[in-house]
This record gives C-alpha cells, structure tokens and sequence, in this order.
C-alpha cells in the first residue's frame, strides 16, 4: 500500500528525500551491526590477532580454538543452564501471573480496582537498586539459600507485564464472548484459561520473549546473590573471565557469541509480538 | 459455596491476588526494612545500631555521594536531550513514505537491547582501549591521530559511557515514536500542505503535538531508567577514573557490598527512591501517563 502512495508523490524534492534516508538509515545500520560482527569475527582469531593495527576484519588464520578452549577450561555448560533454568522458569511463571492480573484489571468491575491499578502501576518507578539492600538482608535472615529461588522469585511479577496484558486484553477479550461462555457453565478460572488464554497469544508471546531476555541478560542481582562459582550466570561467568587477572578477552568474546544465541534467536522468533506488544500500551495511552 | 454471582465478584481479587502477594513480600516488605537500616548502622553481622538520621546528614556531606548525583543528572540530561531526539528523528526516517526494508532497520536497531549488557560492555571496553581500541585505529585512519584515552580520562570516561547508553537506547525507543507517528492520520499532513506548510513546519504543528502522550512516555521511561543506570559504568570503568562515571545506584552498591555499610547504602537507596518516585509521579500529573484514555 505505501508503495503505490510513493508512487503518486510527484517527482522532486520528495523522491531525492528517500535516499538520503536510505543513506542515513544504512549508516545506522552500520553503526549498530559492525560491533557484533567485530565480536563474531574476533572469536574466531588467535589471541595475538584480536588487536592488531591496521584491524584486520576476517580471521586470518580461522580458528575454533577460542571456543573449544572456553568448553574444555570453564564450566560453561553449568552457567548455560543455571541461566536457562532460571529464564525459563521465570518467564512462564510471570506470564500467567501477568496475564491473570491483566485480565482482571481489563474485564471486571471491583471495589478498589482504581486504587490498586494505581498502586500496582507506581510500583514500576521503584528504582531496583532502593530494594536491593533490603532484599539481601532479608533473603539471608530468612535463610534462604537456594540461588533458583533467589533469582526467580522476587521477579516474578513484574507490574509492566500486568500493564501490557491489560492493554492488550481491553481489546482483544470482547465481553460478549465471556458472557456465553459463562452461560455455557465456565467457572471464572476456566473461562480465563479456556477462552482468555487463546485470545491473548500475542500479547503472551511479547511478554515470554521481554521476561526471558531480562532474566537471561540480568546481572546486577545474580552479582549479589550468587556467590559460588560453581552457581553462577552466563553473564557472572563472562565477567569472572574477564575479570580474571589475565583478562582472557579470547575466551570472553567466545562466550559471548554464545551466550547472544538464545537471546538472538528468542528475538527473532518472536520479533513481531514483541516490538507490536512493548509499543500498544504507549500509543494508546 | 458462594453463588454464581458471588465467585464472580470475588474473582478479579483471587486473579490479582498472586500479584500483590509478591508485591508485599518483595516490594513493600523490602522498603520497610531499607527505611529501618538507613536509620542504622550495621555492617551486616550483629544487631544493627541505632543511629537516628546520622546517615542522612553523612550523604549531603559525603563528596561520592554528591558527585554520583552530579553524575547521574549528566545521564538523565543526556539521555532526555540527545537519546530521546536521535530516537525521534530515526523513527521519522523510518516513517517515511513508501520506504522499504521498514522491519530490517527496525528490528536491527532495536537489537543491542536484546543482548546482555555484559556483552555488550565487554566489546566496548575493547573498542575503547588506548593502544588498541576500534575507536583510536579509526581515528588514526582517518585523521593521523588517535590518542585519546577514552576509559582513562575523566571526561572522556564520562562521554564513552554516554555513547554507550546512546547505542544501547536509541533503537530501543525509536520502535515507540515509530507506533506513534505510525498512529497520526495522513489527512493531518495533507490539510497542513494544503495549507502551505512545509516539512518543517509540519514537523512542529503536526507531528509533536500528535505525538505528545508518545514522548511522554518515552520520556518518563527514560528518566526513570537513566536515574537508576548502573551497568554501563560499573563495566566499562568501574566508576572510575577515580569517581568521575560513578552513578548512584554504583555507589548504593559500592557502599552496600564492598564497603559492607548496610545501613549507609541502604539511607542512599532512599533517597534516590524519593527522588525518582517524584520524577515518575510530577511525570505522570504532567502528561497523565499510564491513565485511560
């Protein structure tokens, strides 16, 4: 459709414009691109060949001794799956968190709702690192040592997820639907498991893949509570190698490569929901 | 067992509830204390030590504690003044008409926020680096001369970390400005070039005011976000040289954990809470963020 309205723009400065844009744009693209593959390419470079002036931009030799090197010296598998664990348990916990509290604050009047919208929304300018300090001390007087339970539990509500599931259920849930299925018997739970559920797939996608990320990228808490090396992250494990005295940049731009796949491939997967779920709530708004 | 009706009033509360469970435990629960360690002081082993508002009166004497303040307003003031407009005028190259590969671009500036910011520093810090950094190779190539010391001096230090939260941010909010003017009617534009309006004046009378609930959001998200920065410079400098990146959630977690000054940290915390609570709260009564419609 914007094709065929480009079309009809008659000749002039409107049609030099989009070049221009396309220049700018493919700059950018550049800018934002070249520091990933700079990282790609390197990690398959000798150590020595990492810096060397002028840059060189392939590897000459290509080697996987980077990678083999990071698999046989680090426990890298054990970081990869404490944060895969940790991510995946945490997005499917909030997503339903989320979208039962979503789906209230959408479709159902209550005593109080007002109130504890606005409690619930405030929530969100909290800054994390007020409650830090707390949450330590109250996570170690209570004894609690488990990390899963120290990395999942806390965030597991985020109040943004609440938010977007709502915005997204006031249009997505028509009323009339939920009457006849209530007519049909449905208990509330059901009807929401059963007819809501479905309806919100899109919104649900956008929130799995924003959770993930965070919990799969999170390193200031894991920092704190997450002590033993043995227990650690994928992003404490990158750090600890390069903050080790040698600074193994070699095996640091390895790990990174892989630790960027998930994340790259839950983006890309799930990219339309996404970027369409994080913006409906501020367009609407 | 409750009627029909009655397990209907009463759901919405059962479907909140988990919400506000975790809400209390990890949110309100965790204020109280930080509000009772601040009055103290306490290491962390041992009965905390009542000290009344000795805390508060130490941090507005404390130089770090200023200078972090100093510095992360520097962030907020960047990121309000020259993120928020890249963003903005990024979404208005991707918004023009009868463009092609729109996704592409999109999804590839949105990119860096997809990825661990401990990566994301790593790389940079190479990129950074004195002798051997990208940065200085291409000055060199470019001009001859390539000697800064990015990570090194203090204001250098400061604009690398600014450049960074300027890759990391700007596709991230572009997508938002991209929805917005993707929401404004066409006919909007075309009565005011009917009206004899150029680009530019278009661009002040009908795009910004369309556009104002848009940035209002970006804009609180932003404040609130930069307010709290802390992996940018806690990985590319470690606050430093000296104190010159130091931000204040660093140093709540400088002063917490490797000054085990629970008590003092957790006064700091307080303080940047009320701070930016008032940040979000005047935000919100300003552009009514968050209310229906």
């Amino acid at each position: 459709m914007s094709a065929s309205h480009a079309r009809r723009v008659p000749a002039g400065p409107a049609t030099r414009r989009p070049r221009l844009v396309y220049v700018l744009l493919i700059a950018l693209v550049v800018m934002f691109v070249l520091p990933l593959l700079w990282a790609l390419s390197s990690s398959f470079k000798h150590r020595g060949d990492i810096f060397t002036y002028p840059p060189q931009p392939l590897p000459s030799p290509f080697t996987l001794e980077n990678y083999t090197r990071l698999l046989e010296t680090q426990p890298f598998w054990g970081w990869f799956a404490t944060s895969t664990i940790v991510a995946v348990v945490s997005t499917a916990v909030s997503v339903f968190v989320c979208a039962l509290a979503g789906f209230a604050f959408a479709k159902y009047r209550f005593r109080g709702k007002r109130l504890l919208f606005d409690v619930m929304f405030s929530s969100m300018a909290v800054p994390f690192a007020v409650i830090v300090v707390p949450l330590f001390v109250m996570l170690i007087k209570a004894g609690v040592t488990n990390v899963y339970f120290s990395l999942i539990v806390p965030w597991v509500a985020p109040a943004f997820g609440i938010f977007m599931m709502r915005q997204y259920a006031e249009q997505a849930v028509p009323d009339s639907v939920l009457e006849a299925a209530r007519i049909d018997g449905a208990s509330e739970f059901g009807l929401f498991t059963r007819v809501v559920l479905p309806l919100l797939r899109p919104a649900l996608g956008a929130l799995a893949v924003w959770s993930f990320l965070n919990s799969y990228n999170s390193f200031f808490w894991p920092l704190i509570v997450v002590s033993d090396p043995a227990q650690y992250t994928l992003p404490l494990g990158i750090q600890s190698l390069y903050a080790a005295e040698a600074r193994q940049v070699d095996l640091v731009l390895a790990g990174s490569v892989l630790a960027a796949i998930p994340s790259l491939i839950m983006f890309i997967l799930l990219r339309k929901q996404l970027l369409d779920g994080l913006t409906a709530g501020a367009v609407k708004s | 067992m409750p009627s029909a009706a009655g397990r209907r009033a009463l759901a919405p509360y059962a479907f909140i509830s988990p919400f506000y469970l975790l809400y209390a435990l990890f949110l309100v629960v965790p204020i109280g204390i930080g509000g009772y360690l601040s009055l103290t002081e306490w290491a962390g082993l041992g009965t905390p030590l009542w000290v009344g508002l000795d805390n508060y009166t130490r941090l507005f004497g404390d130089g770090s504690f200023l200078t972090a303040v100093v510095n992360t307003m520097l962030y907020v003031l960047f990121s309000v003044c020259v993120v928020v407009p890249a963003a903005l005028l990024i979404a208005q190259g991707l918004n023009a008409r009868g463009l092609r590969g729109r996704d592409f671009f999109r999804l590839t500036f949105f990119m860096p926020v997809v990825l661990s910011p401990i990566i994301i520093a790593l790389v940079f810090t190479l990129f950074y680096d004195r002798e051997y950094g990208l940065f200085n190779a291409a000055l060199r190539g470019f001009f001859g001369w390539g000697g800064i010391d990015w990570l090194g001096e203090p204001s250098w230090a400061k604009v690398s970390v600014m450049l960074l939260v300027l890759w990391r941010w700007t596709g991230y909010l572009t997508i938002f400005f991209l929805a917005g003017l993707k929401n404004i009617p066409r006919e909007l534009y075309e009565a005011a070039s009917i009206d004899g309006a150029g680009r530019v004046h278009s661009f002040f009378n009908v795009t910004l005011p369309m556009l104002k609930p848009v940035t209002a959001f970006v804009a609180v998200t932003v404040m609130v976000g930069t307010a709290q920065i802390l992996e940018e410079p806690m990985l590319l400098t470690e606050g430093g040289p000296g104190e010159a990146t130091l931000s204040v959630a660093m140093f709540i977690y400088r002063e917490a954990f490797t000054r085990q000054q629970l008590g003092y940290a957790a006064a700091a915390g307080v303080v940047m809470f009320v701070i930016v609570f008032l940040i979000g709260r005047a935000a919100n009564a300003v552009f009514g963020v968050g209310r229906e419609r």
